[in-house]
């Protein structure tokens, strides 16, 4: 009796709902699933492309869904391809691991826009949505050249991320093209796990043979730099130039009072607008404007990707508020605590 | 288990049967299908509600999320068989902890043992390195398991250390083992699934890919025939043998439910589920799931080993007393638990494409518990059947497939779980009250 029971329900139940719950013709808005890591930004993510999906298309709804593992979120995609999603927004906990999903959407025939990170080895997506992380060297470079003004070959120290992270080597790359020649390399660290300690070590045996004598130091991350400017505090006069990359808190009041010159924004809300943007577009078969990519692509390990890569910003003290204040990414309170209020007022933050 | 007498009541002449049935499947005592459902309600009225409280509660999320889902996406075809796919890592670990749950032991370490065997079997098939058949990777992952799991039931039986103790050592060695397995080859710690070599398009293929729609269906047909047959044959043997049978018409009954049940099954998986263009079929995980329900069944319900489990888990004193070797049956019983966990992990590393080092063995384990448990297998032994895993294990699926269809975030599925968790094992507690003498 167990078993027919069962299965008479579950069969009876079944054809009364999927009758009763069949379309109705009318026309919808469309589904744009964003699929994200489970973190901090994930909101801040969500928000904003909500905001911009809304704007573009207001009977739209978008499937959000954040993972904390591979299996949690290949469940969320395939839950939102049954759901009806359109177009998949996906920013894979792993590039490496996610290529299921991608061949998935294919076969139910909605394309997948990688967001932030690649998803490797597959040929089946749409696009790829990030920031241009090989210019980031250079962009930083760039501005401490700037903030090191006219003086003669100057000495500075390199502080770079791990030596196995991918993005170790293109950011030293990136940063030699616009440093050679025009600066003497004081010294020039890889550290291991990129972590706050070594780069203090780094730092500290840097100084030791440079005599305490500093006029700039680059940094691969706001930790790193964070790392440099706690090991100089006062060991090194005149204080030099710091740059980071991360627009993180600590990075931005530092910049506020002066101990850091620069970090490089990468703005979440444009991130999330191109892509909202690009997920409209290919909801609605509209085609999408080849200005958006610029004709661009990324190798994924198996194809090239069209890319939509945004430039990195580089924020200094005069336009923290036009950036992180104005996108929302930081507000005027987050940044100015009372320890650093008059240095915000200063700065003109508020 | 002995009767209260109550002279009090009227005489009625199915008390003897409604007494019976308490204690005994009402396919033993029955000799009709009238006494067969009122020996059923008896056992129900005394505590024994076997999946009926899951097939309620199955149904239940069934309709409400059907009502409340966007569109009414929950039943339709596509949804079905994905939450099958979703389900089906939770289905297969349950089972496999239904093992030791009948010996009112617990298995920590499955999740992350299973995900072992998962990593072993993904990087012998990588075509760069290894390059093994699918068979024979399959196989050394679950030889893996079922080494793990023996190991470990002889330290728990040999040495008589709880099981909890043992199976969380194995949880943390478990875990190391995997990522250290993890590492190896050129894959940066991701050994994927996406290769293009048909012998690696196996291990993937294992939960996405579908069966032929035809081939479906004679499959489908040939199973049930085969089911059928075997039913039918065995009762009336035991019929003419004059020996304790379900009525002819109780038989009837299961053979035309597992045809329909069939039926449905491979009618919806072959209605299209893509947007535009074509894809249907069974998914190749539907007949790996019930291969494995209908062996663990079989084991457990028709051959001696099943009984002896039985039988230590209701009172190992007794069974030892009967001459039952109890160590070498729990061992048994742990290394079958690891070979079950480690088809559940195949089948999670197919689900996601490869392997990677995020895979939540302690979560799995808990689910593959909670599943059991909501299925109906009790946590205190001696009750449980592979059938609970794959209830259970569909009711989980179901609460994450439907809230993942509302847009809602984890913390509110946890809270749903653990409460369904918390129904379940009341109701487990309780039959035990109303059961006990």
């Amino acid at each position: 009796m167990k078993v027919p029971g069962y299965v008479a329900v579950l069969v009876l139940s079944a054809l009364i709902l999927t009758s009763c719950g069949g379309g109705s013709g009318v026309t919808l808005g469309k589904k744009i699933a964003l699929l994200v890591p489970d973190s901090t930004n994930a909101l801040k993510i969500r928000s904003y492309f909500e905001a911009n999906v809304t704007q573009v298309c207001s009977n739209c709804e978008v499937l959000y869904s954040a993972a904390k593992t591979d299996a949690e979120q290949q469940t969320q995609a395939t839950t939102a391809i049954s759901g009806g999603a359109s177009v998949i927004v996906l920013d894979p906990l792993h590039g490496d691991a996610a290529a299921a999903i991608v061949t998935q959407a294919k076969a139910a025939h909605i394309p997948v826009i990688s967001y932030e990170r690649l998803v490797l080895n597959t040929p089946d997506l749409s696009y790829y949505v990030s920031f241009d992380r090989e210019s980031a060297g250079g962009l930083l470079a760039g501005s401490l050249i700037t903030a090191m003004g006219s003086k003669t070959n100057p000495t500075i120290v390199e502080i770079d991320g791990d030596p196995s992270d991918t993005n170790t080597k293109a950011f030293k790359q990136s940063a030699l093209t616009v440093l050679d020649g025009k600066v003497k390399f004081g010294a020039q660290f890889d550290t291991p796990g990129a972590t706050a300690a070594n780069a203090k070590a780094e730092m500290l045996s840097a100084l030791a043979n440079l005599n305490f004598k500093v006029d700039g130091v680059l940094a691969a991350s706001d930790g790193l730099a964070g790392a440099a400017i706690a090991t100089m505090k006062g060991k090194v006069r005149p204080w030099p130039p710091v740059e980071g990359q991360g627009a993180d808190l600590a990075a931005i009041q530092r910049i506020v009072t002066g101990d850091q010159h620069s970090t490089l924004y990468m703005s979440t809300k444009a991130e999330a607008e191109a892509a909202a943007q690009l997920a409209y577009d290919l909801a609605f078969g509209v085609t999408v404007p080849a200005s958006l990519s610029g004709g661009k692509t990324v190798n994924n390990g198996t194809a090239d990707i069209p890319s939509v890569l945004l430039m990195p910003v580089v924020v200094t003290k005069v336009n923290i508020e036009s950036t992180v204040v104005q996108d929302g990414f930081w507000s005027a309170d987050e940044i100015c605590t009372s320890q650093i209020a008059s240095a915000c007022a200063a700065a003109g933050i508020a | 288990m002995a009767h209260v007498e109550a002279p009090e009541l009227p005489p009625d002449p199915t008390a003897a049967v409604d007494a019976a049935a308490v204690e005994l499947p009402p396919g033993i005592v029955a000799q009709s299908l009238g006494e067969y459902v009122r020996g059923y309600i008896g056992r129900i009225r005394g505590g024994q509600s076997g999946v009926l409280p899951v097939v309620v509660g199955l149904v239940a999320i069934m309709v409400v999320f059907e009502v409340i889902s966007p569109n009414h996406v929950f039943l339709s075809a596509g949804n079905l068989v994905n939450l099958f796919q979703q389900s089906a890592v939770f289905m297969v670990l349950a089972m496999a902890e239904i093992f030791v749950l009948l010996l009112g032991e617990i298995d920590l370490s499955a999740g992350y043992v299973g995900a072992c065997g998962a990593v072993i079997g993904v990087q012998l098939v990588q075509p760069v390195t290894t390059n093994w058949p699918w068979w024979a990777a399959i196989a050394a992952a679950l030889a893996f398991c079922a080494v793990a799991g023996a190991l470990q039931g002889t330290i728990i039986t040999r040495l008589g250390i709880p099981s909890f103790v043992v199976t969380l050592a194995g949880f943390l060695i478990f875990n190391g083992v995997m990522l250290i397995l993890l590492l190896l080859g050129p894959f940066s710690g991701y050994p994927n699934l996406g290769a293009n070599s048909s012998n690696v398009q196996v291990l993937y293929n294992l939960m996405a890919g579908n069966i032929d729609p035809t081939v479906s269906w004679i499959g489908m047909a040939v199973i049930v025939a085969g089911l059928g047959a075997v039913l039918w044959l065995g009762d009336s043997r035991r019929r003419r043998s004059g020996l304790v049978a379900p009525p002819a018409s109780l038989t009837l009954i299961k053979i035309a439910a597992i045809a329909a049940a069939g039926i449905t099954v491979v009618g919806i998986s072959n209605i299209n589920r893509a947007n535009i263009g074509t894809l249907a079929g069974v998914p190749w995980v539907v007949p790996i799931v019930l291969a494995v329900l209908g062996v663990w069944t079989v084991l457990l319900g028709n051959t001696q080993f099943g009984r002896y489990i039985y039988a230590i888990g209701g009172n190992p004193e007794a069974a030892r007393r009967a001459g039952i070797n109890v160590a070498l049956i729990r061992t048994l019983a742990f290394a079958l638990c690891s070979t079950t966990a480690g088809v559940g992990g195949l089948l999670y590393a197919s689900y996601i494409g490869g392997m990677s080092n995020n895979v939540q063995g302690g979560q799995l384990v808990l689910f593959a518990v909670a599943a059991a448990v909501i299925g109906g297998t009790s946590l205190f032994g001696g009750r449980g059947k592979a059938m609970h895993g794959v209830l259970g294990g569909l009711v989980i699926g179901g609460i994450y497939n439907g809230m993942y269809l509302q847009g809602l975030d984890v913390q509110r599925i946890f809270i749903v779980t653990g409460l369904v968790l918390l129904a379940a094992v009341t109701i487990d507690a309780l039959s035990r009250r109303a059961s006990a003498p």
